[in-house]
């Protein structure tokens, strides 16, 4: 891929982001165990991306977190809160109507 | 082992001290997470990998940003950059000429004085430019860091955020009116040249002869004391010169009151010169006498200068003063 539409794509897909991570939150989920989750779906996510994204939407009390030391070894479990559910749902719907414009935009493009 | 403390490390020395054992620990799980209970150094490199850079992590924790000046303030930095940077110079230069034209002591060969004022100069400019250059962009990268606005959109000069109204505060400047910065240097560049000539007229002004070392000087061809009991009188131009200069630059654009102003600096400066050039006393004796032998003249050699000298100098001015109002004049076209 040329490098061009390398920083293209990545700028395309660095907005959603936030959405895919909140997406996968209602249940507590730790740093790997969501990188798994959603590499399952297909978004690949940058680590050093991922991690710093957690922290900052803890900072906008979007999620909560807690360290749980009842297995091997600790773990921190992040999940949204009221208020992060509140901001996913709109988000969501927000990205769906995007989407949609979108769409018919490229279909009339492929229509032409 | 080793390698993961040491990238865990990398990465929590740039971060906050009260963040860092927080982070570490996220970290090391992590690490842990991705690799099988028993693993070797090898194994570790490829999960480094995939986290990569510490410093790029790192900077993913802070809030801080990663660059001196963000585009926020960009625009507002390099348009004070443009305005601060040329009148920086042109005080350092005046500052220099200033100072080499009084502390010049008569004894020094004037072309060697004005060749280190060159070099003098570019380094007094250079250094100058580069000291303004990093304290403006010191105080851009603090107010950077701490600004606490949320706002996306960049400042405009005022630091507000722009609106319509801002293009009422823009003038208009139509080219052909418009007073260019190189003009008014070039304008500032006359004025210290002649000032010096004119402090200096005695070592600089007169008759040159081919000798052993070059070109020698043989005698001056003004009268030193006289001319220089104009001073005064010069003072009064030179500033008068550097005013309307510096208001040419502020306006920048002729107007009627710049035409004007002109005007006056035009009529004072030629009526100065006609009354320094007229003084029959101006002229070193010794040089008419050389002059109109050299060219066998029979008729006072300085009177048929000064009045040729003056004929040239006011055609000059008024010529300057039509140019002006010729400028000032001009329809706005709009």
């Amino acid at each position: 891929m040329s490098t061009l539409l390398n920083s293209l794509t990545t700028e395309l897909r660095r907005g959603t982001l936030t959405l895919a991570v909140l997406s996968q939150l209602r249940k507590p989920q730790y740093g790997y165990s969501l990188v798994q989750l959603l590499e399952q779906c297909g978004i690949s996510i940058e680590q050093s991306t991922l991690y710093p994204l957690l922290r900052r939407l803890e900072k906008q009390e979007l999620v909560t977190s807690s360290w749980d030391t009842t297995e091997s070894r600790p773990r921190r479990y992040y999940v949204l809160t009221p208020y992060g559910i509140e901001i996913y749902q709109q988000l969501k719907t927000e990205w769906e109507k995007t989407s949609q414009e979108l769409s018919l935009l490229l279909k009339g493009d492929e229509n032409e | 082992m080793r390698m993961i403390d040491l990238y865990i490390q990398e990465v929590t020395r740039r971060l906050p001290e009260k963040s860092r054992e927080d982070i570490a620990l996220e970290l090391r799980s992590t690490i842990e997470d991705m690799l099988p209970d028993e693993y070797t150094e090898e194994e570790v490199k490829p999960v480094l990998e995939k986290l990569g850079n510490p410093a790029v992590l790192a900077s993913g924790y802070l809030d801080r940003p990663m660059h001196l000046i963000g585009p926020l303030y960009f625009d507002v930095y390099i348009n004070l950059l443009k305005i601060i940077l040329p009148i920086a110079a042109v005080i350092s230069l005046i500052s220099l000429i200033a100072n080499t034209i009084f502390s010049y002591s008569g004894e020094e060969a004037v072309l060697n004085v004005l060749l280190d004022s060159i070099g003098i100069g570019i380094w007094r400019i250079l250094s100058t430019g580069i000291q303004v250059f990093f304290w403006l962009t010191v105080v851009f990268a603090i107010i950077e860091r701490t600004d606490g606005r949320k706002s996306q959109t960049p400042l405009t000069a005022c630091f507000k955020e722009w609106t319509p109204d801002d293009l009422n505060h823009i003038p208009y400047i139509p080219k052909e009116k418009a007073i260019t910065k190189v003009e008014v240097f070039l304008g500032l560049l006359w004025t210290a040249i002649w000032a010096s000539v004119y402090f200096n007229a005695a070592s600089l002004l007169g008759v040159y002869e081919k000798g052993n070392n070059g070109l020698e000087f043989v005698m001056p061809s003004l009268n030193q004391e006289v001319l220089l009991s104009y001073w005064p009188l010069v003072i009064l131009v030179i500033v008068l010169e550097i005013a309307v200069d510096m208001y040419k630059l502020r306006a920048g654009q002729w107007t009627r009151k710049i035409a004007v102003l002109n005007l006056v600096m035009q009529v004072v400066s030629s009526i100065v010169f006609i009354i320094i050039i007229s003084n029959n006393q101006l002229f070193n004796p010794a040089f008419v006498t050389y002059m109109s032998d050299l060219f066998s003249l029979t008729s006072d050699f300085d009177s048929w200068f000064s009045y040729g000298a003056i004929v040239i100098f006011v055609l000059f001015a008024a010529f300057d003063i039509y140019h002006g109002f010729r400028k000032a004049n001009l329809k706005n076209l709009k």
